[in-house]
This record gives C-alpha cells, sequence and structure tokens, in this order.
C-alpha cells in the first residue's frame, strides 16, 4: 500500500513538474499555438523533466552496476571518481573552447566520456594489485583519484579567462536545464542501451554479485563481462557528466532505498532502480525550481544535501552490524 | 609458486590432505583452472586447459568453505539455481526444467523447508548444504569440498560428511581438508602434500604409524564418530 503511494506520489511530480519553475504558465494557452507559455513548457520545461528522469535512470543504474560489481555498498561512479574523471574531460573540453566534433556529438560529451572511460580501465588496472578482498582499498584510490582530479580541474581554472571560469563553476555544480530536444533523447537512448546491458546480463551479474570466482566456476567469463558493463555504464555517465554537470549521491541512495522497500534479488530490483532513480531525481529537480531563490538552485546541491546526511547515516549503519 | 612440478591425473574420488600453507587450497584452485599454473592437469583424460568455461563447469563444480555473498535477499532456490547457469541459453531466464532440478536437489538433500530463506540467513552448516545443492544442480561430474567442515560444529560436521560419503556413489569427490575424521570416514585414496612433494596413498594412510610419520603426532586409533 505505502509502495503504491510511494509509486504514485512520484508519478504525480513528474506529472505536474513542468507546470512549476521561476515564470508562473498561464494553464490555458500552454496548448494553443505560439504562445510563451507554450514554448517555455515545450522548450524547456518538458525536455528537462524528461533529461532529469533519463539521468537519474542512469545513475542510479549504475550506482547499482558498480555496487553489484565490486560488492560494496559504498561504490558507485561518484565514490570511485569516475563522474569527477568525466567532470575534469569536460572541463578541459570547455578550456579549450572546442565546439561540436563530428555528427553533432560535441567535444564536451566526447571528452566526459574518455575521462569517465580512462578512469575506469585505472582502477581496472590499479585493482590488479590488490588483492580480491581489499574493496575498502579501491575506494580509496577512487577516492584519491577523486581529489587529484579536482586539484587539475583547479589548474584548468587557474589558467582559464573569466568568462571560461564561469561557465566551469556553474558546470561543476550541476544544471538540469536543458534547450530543445537534443539532449534529453540522447541520454534517452543512452538510458536505455545502459538498462540494455545491464539487464541482459541479470545473471551474470548475480553470478559475479556472490564472488568474481564463483562466477568463473559456473562459466562467466568475469573480466570482460565486468569491463563490458563498466564501460557502457561510463557512456551513459561521461554523456550525462558533459551536459548537467556532475550529480552526486543519486547512485548512492536510490539502490539501497529501493533494496530496503523491495528485498528482492538483484534481477528483481533493476527495472525498480532505474525508474526510481528517475522519478527521484525529477523530483529534486522539482523542489530546486519551486524554491523560488534569487536563481535557480544547482541540482548537485539539492541531491547532496539529501545525500550527504544519507551517506553517514550508511557507513554508521554499516559499522553498527 | 608453492608446489613444483606437480602433475596431477584424477580419475577416481580424492582426498587432499597437508600442512596449513603446503598449497591444498592452491592445488584445487589450479583444477578449477583459477589460479595460473606451470605443469599439466587432466580430469579424466582431457585438459583441463582445453575446456571452455562452460564445459568446465559442467565438469567441475567447487564448493568453498565460506560463503561470502553481497546479495543480501538472495533466497535458497534463486541460490541454487545459480547452478543451472552453465545449462542456461544466454539472456534467457532459467527454464522449468532447470527449476525442476533445484527442487529436486532440496528434497534429495532434504533443505526443501530452507528455500524461501535468504542465505545470509542461514546458519554455517545450513549454507554449507545449500552449497552442496549448488554444486549438485550443476550436474558437474567433480565436486571439489574445500574444507568443508572448517566452520562446523561437530553435530553439523556429521550431517556434512554424512552426505559427502553418499556423494560418492553418484559424483567424484575430491576433498580437501585438516579434518583427519572427516578424511578417515569419507575413506578416498589420499594425496598427502609435504614439503612440496606429493605422496599417494591407496589405503594404508589411516594407520597410525603412517600418520605418527608424516604429522609427527602420536596417534591412537583415529576413531571413525560419523557413523
Amino acid at each position: 500500500m505505502i509502495k503504491l503511494f510511494v509509486w504514485a506520489f512520484f508519478f504525480g511530480v513528474l506529472v505536474i513538474s513542468p507546470f512549476i519553475g521561476a515564470v508562473n504558465l498561464d494553464v490555458a494557452s500552454i496548448f494553443g499555438a505560439d504562445s510563451l507559455s507554450s514554448s517555455i513548457f515545450f522548450d524547456l520545461r518538458v525536455p528537462r523533466v524528461l533529461f532529469a528522469f533519463f539521468a537519474g535512470s542512469v545513475l542510479a543504474l549504475s550506482g547499482l552496476l558498480f555496487q553489484t560489481l565490486f560488492r560494496n555498498a559504498l561504490m558507485t561512479p561518484y565514490t570511485l571518481g569516475v563522474s569527477s574523471g568525466a567532470v575534469l574531460g569536460a572541463g578541459i573540453a570547455i578550456k579549450l573552447g572546442l565546439g561540436t566534433l563530428f555528427f553533432g556529438i560535441g567535444a564536451v560529451s566526447l571528452f566526459g566520456f574518455l575521462g569517465a572511460v580512462f578512469t575506469v580501465f585505472l582502477l581496472i588496472y590499479l585493482s590488479q594489485f590488490l588483492r580480491s578482498a581489499q574493496h575498502e582499498s579501491l575506494l580509496l584510490l577512487g577516492i584519491a583519484l577523486s581529489l587529484f582530479y579536482s586539484a587539475t580541474l583547479m589548474i584548468v581554472f587557474y589558467l582559464g579567462s573569466a568568462m571560461q571560469n564561469d561557465m566551469l563553476i556553474r558546470f561543476t555544480m550541476g544544471s538540469l536545464s536543458v534547450i530543445g530536444w537534443r539532449d534529453p533523447i540522447l541520454l534517452g537512448f543512452i538510458a536505455l542501451m545502459v538498462f540494455g546491458s545491464v539487464y541482459a546480463y541479470r545473471f551474470e551479474l548475480q553470478l559475479l554479485s556472490v564472488s568474481e570466482d564463483q562466477a568463473t566456476l559456473k562459466g562467466v567469463n568475469a573480466p570482460r563481462v565486468t569491463l563490458g558493463l563498466l564501460i557502457a555504464s561510463s557512456l551513459g555517465i561521461g554523456v550525462l557528466v558533459s551536459v548537467s554537470g556532475p550529480i552526486g549521491f543519486v547512485g548512492l541512495i536510490v539502490p539501497h532505498v529501493v533494496a530496503k522497500i523491495y528485498p528482492t534479488t538483484l534481477s528483481g530490483r533493476i527495472l525498480k532502480t532505474a525508474l526510481f532513480g528517475g522519478f527521484f531525481l525529477v523530483l529534486c529537480d522539482t523542489v530546486s525550481r519551486a524554491l523560488q531563490t534569487q536563481s535557480e538552485l544547482p541540482i548537485g546541491i539539492v541531491t547532496a544535501l539529501i545525500g550527504g546526511p544519507f551517506f553517514i547515516y550508511l557507513i554508521i549503519a554499516k559499522a553498527h552490524k | 609458486m608453492i608446489l613444483q612440478n606437480v602433475s596431477l591425473e584424477v580419475q577416481n574420488h580424492l582426498t587432499i590432505l597437508g600442512a596449513n600453507g603446503s598449497g591444498k587450497s592452491t592445488l584445487a584452485k589450479a583444477i578449477c583452472g583459477l589460479v595460473p599454473y606451470e605443469g599439466e592437469i587432466k580430469l579424466n583424460a582431457r585438459n583441463v586447459e582445453e575446456l571452455s568455461l562452460k564445459e568446465k563447469a559442467k565438469t567441475i563444480s567447487y564448493i568453498p568453505a565460506k560463503l561470502e555473498i553481497y546479495d543480501n535477499f538472495i533466497r535458497v532456490e534463486e541460490f541454487v539455481l545459480l547452478g543451472r547457469f552453465p545449462y542456461k541459453k544466454s539472456f534467457f531466464d532459467y527454464s522449468k526444467e532447470d527449476k525442476n532440478i533445484v527442487e529436486e536437489t532440496l528434497e534429495f538433500l532434504k533443505i526443501s523447508h530452507l528455500k524461501e530463506r535468504s542465505v545470509s540467513s542461514l546458519s554455517s552448516g545450513e549454507q554449507q548444504l545449500t552449497l552442496i545443492a549448488q554444486a549438485l544442480a550443476q550436474r558437474s561430474r567433480i565436486i571439489i569440498f574445500d574444507e568443508p567442515t572448517a566452520n562446523l560444529d561437530p553435530s553439523n560436521s556429521k550431517t556434512i560428511a554424512q552426505r559427502i560419503k553418499g556423494l560418492k556413489e553418484r559424483c567424484q569427490i575430491i576433498l580437501i581438508t585438516h579434518d583427519l575424521h572427516l578424511a578417515c570416514y569419507v575413506d578416498s585414496p589420499v594425496l598427502f602434500i609435504k614439503e612440496k612433494r606429493v605422496h599417494y596413498y591407496e589405503r594404508e594412510f589411516f594407520e597410525d604409524a603412517t600418520l605418527h610419520e608424516l604429522y609427527g603426532v602420536e596417534f591412537s586409533s583415529l576413531a571413525v564418530k560419523y557413523d
């Protein structure tokens, strides 16, 4: 009953979300032709809500994927430095003033993706030097990488002009504002791809969540499946980060909350995690627009305000166990 | 490298004994192909390295001493079903037949009452039985037990020992253990690893004189307690 209520509430938020924002829309004229309300609604608000939904799905699915592959609740693209890698890549592209490269794919997206994938390869390479049980050390490696990337990004700031820096600062705070339909459609495809690959390999993932050795002994090509899924998710993270900037904590919180609500094994939680992640980010975004502050509150700040305390709770709850 | 120049041809039941750190577990992992090795390991006349991952899974299953599991919610029947993975069509769900095999296996081991429980909530003895069920559902000719009684109290050890002995009719059992009672009860030919060398005993291993010589501890008639 409570579950149904939660989903109904989320769906309600999704529906009313496009009507909320800095400009009050004239509801009657939205569906009329050529009004200001109509163009705000269809060119800005609806694409933004869809973008937020897909972004939340990609973040939550990636979180679930990382937690399962590394068998640790604290492993997410954000905590392991994959998001920071994407931010640095995108930041460098902004600094260099690179525009569209080819086939309409922006240099910022491409560099974001490369930053994320580079980090994944670096983590896999470095993890060879750890014993398989030392996943805590991998987390520390990820944190060290994040700090290193932040410092490198500071150098990019230092070298940048005032205008570039303003763009960079806004970028690093995270924002879901998109104009037009290009970004939501691109991210929609990518979200579908990430979901498809996680779902297609749900049985392999279930075995990998027991242990890598056990998965191998059941016939899973563990290194290949792990690498393939990590690259798919890095693609999602890279493209997402290059448009919206880093959005923390969604990948950490959502899989946990879904597991609390639905204590089933992994394959039963994949779709629910994707949907919940999407709805959750739409909710956060709606809150940030509804607050009517001087200018819009960056989405990264909203999720971090919710996620920070939750992260601390998780660590303490884990220590208790 | 702990063991050197070991060539092994496994054709029958085998119990592997040896001191701590003598390379028992490494040998077991080498048999499964989990660690790189030099030399040759043959399972029923086939070289281990020639088998594909799925073929290998259909040939050998390996039961670790202790279950380490991240998924807190996976239930016993779902966990045992994982043993059917090598038979499953890629991307598709497990078939009705796979699920029937799981049912049969749970009944055979008399743990059907556990099937709805989550694996992480089971006792060590129940977890060991669940692992055995998974290996049986895997329908492999060879089952490797790595220290099956290491975490068990005597009464659970007895249950497991009886199960393992019972399985000798169905599959080929490779047992790695410190537990001499268990080894004696299971009563397979023994491979003893000492100082980087392996010694093979077809029968006479469990005689007091042999044990004294190998372990340097005085034994007086190793009692068989599990019957």
